[in-house]
């Protein structure tokens, strides 16, 4: 299990790389309005409403999440002064984190329609 | 050591930046024109700094990120402190200047 | 003979300057054994062998752990050498520090040979293309001096942590093939709190090893293989 865990922690990162491209391309060169900079509403609607980009978008997310979260994990288990049943605890502490901001982050999408 | 407690602080200062980012889009739900106003605020000089910062901040973490993941799996231990020089901080930093200057010029200054 | 100023740290309240003549090759060990003789027998520090064979001398010279009879003041190209007693160990007095919590760490992997096979009267084989024979090579030169424990950044924070020599002797008994606790070592090595995943490859172990192990590269192929222990629990 630690050792899936440490091994996820690099495949997560390197998805983050790609996704991020991705990403930031998609934001900032796709379209000619966002290559000029207009990000309004307008200009990000169509492709924020299609249910393909925003999957991507929030898988995006969940893999940041998993990323972010078990690092901050490997963190807290570095300080010895933090006991066993405290980084169990903060364990379960940032795993329901990080359901609630993903949660958060898909009700952004399901607002909009 | 200090691409450990980089790579550390970068971290945590992505996963703000993320937390950021998130409120940012929800704020997409309440409709056009609030969504429009909130962008307003994003286009001061001072923020598109803080962007430019943001991308250097990227680009160390995945850079010194794909130097760690060479060096778990074995690769570049002699170089290892050389790596993190060239890659993460040298490469990097030509990518953070490609990025930074247009930015800069574009957003910042206006040109 | 060349004058070289020696800052030595004695305490953290307390720190003594020596001037010291030397000549060209002679190491730290020379000149605190000068200081002693000639300034203040007070001086308490540990030395046995003088070759760098028994790791008794590590202590911190100019902000590196070393083996102090094997540093030539020449090469650390300064005329100011500050030495102090190594980092994160509990201090005795001076420049001699306890090294129990090394030992303590290194008995958690059981660091003996526990034979498979405890009757057998024949001689072990390891055949030259043996992984053991391939693997360890440079891997077992460790001679206990507790640089790499002391200088390790994790340690400094988590006092709980292996460590790299003890994980490098686990690995030396888990590829070894007449050994018969691999079950036991590796579940002292992948305790998320205190084990190899506490490594966050840092090189700081590997920088001052005085035997050149790379003691990093030791506990990432073992990160490796931990992914697939069976490998070595089969045998």
């Amino acid at each position: 299990m630690n050792a899936v865990q440490w091994y996820l922690q690099r495949i997560t990162g390197g998805l983050l790389i790609v996704l991020l491209a991705a990403h930031f391309w998609v934001e900032h060169f796709l379209t000619e309005p966002l290559r000029r900079g207009e990000l309004t509403y307008q200009a990000l609607l169509p492709r924020i409403a299609n249910p393909w980009w925003q999957a991507v978008d929030i898988a995006f997310l969940l893999v940041a999440l998993y990323h972010g979260l078990n690092g901050v994990r490997n963190i807290l288990l570095d300080y010895d002064r933090i006991s066993r049943r405290a980084a169990r605890a903060a364990t379960t502490v940032l795993i329901l984190a990080g359901f609630l901001w993903a949660w958060w982050g898909i009700e952004a999408f399901r607002n909009l329609r | 050591m200090a691409a450990w407690r980089l790579q550390r602080l970068t971290g945590l200062l992505l996963l703000v930046y993320l937390f950021l980012h998130v409120r940012t889009v929800h704020q997409l739900s309440q409709g056009p024109a609030a969504f429009n106003e909130a962008m307003a605020f994003f286009r001061h000089p001072v923020f598109k700094l803080l962007e430019i910062g943001l991308l250097g901040v990227v680009i160390l973490h995945a850079l010194n990120g794909v130097r760690i993941t060479l060096i778990d799996l074995g690769i570049g231990h002699r170089r290892q402190a050389r790596l993190f020089w060239i890659l993460s901080v040298g490469a990097g930093g030509l990518l953070f200047l490609a990025g930074a200057i247009p930015m800069f010029l574009f957003s910042v200054l206006k040109l | 003979m060349n004058p070289y100023l020696f800052r030595i740290l004695r305490s953290p309240s307390r720190t003594d300057i020596f001037q010291v003549s030397l000549e060209e090759r002679m190491t730290v060990l020379d000149a605190l054994f000068s200081i002693r003789q000639e300034r203040d027998p007070t001086l308490a520090f540990r030395c046995s062998c003088r070759v760098g064979m028994c790791g008794t001398c590590a202590m911190s010279v100019n902000g590196t752990a070393r083996l102090a009879c094997r540093t030539r003041v020449v090469t650390l190209k300064s005329k100011t050498v500050t030495v102090a007693p190594l980092p994160n160990l509990p201090v005795i007095r001076d420049l001699v520090v306890s090294l129990d919590p090394f030992f303590e760490q290194w008995k958690r992997v059981l660091p003996a040979l526990h034979p498979r096979e405890p009757a057998a009267k024949d001689l072990a084989r390891i055949p030259a293309d043996s992984p053991y024979a391939r693997q360890t090579p440079r891997k077992r030169d460790c001679i206990t001096c507790g640089a790499c424990f002391s200088a390790c950044g994790v340690r400094g924070t988590n006092r709980g942590y292996l460590g790299p020599a003890a994980i490098n002797k686990a690995f030396l008994r888990l590829l070894d093939p007449r050994d018969g606790a691999a079950t036991q070592r590796l579940d002292v090595l992948n305790d998320e709190y205190s084990g190899l995943w506490r490594c966050h490859t840092q090189f700081n172990c590997t920088e001052v090893c005085p035997k050149g192990i790379d003691l990093t590269d030791t506990i990432t192929r073992l990160k490796r293989a931990m992914l697939a222990p069976g490998r070595w629990l089969a045998r």
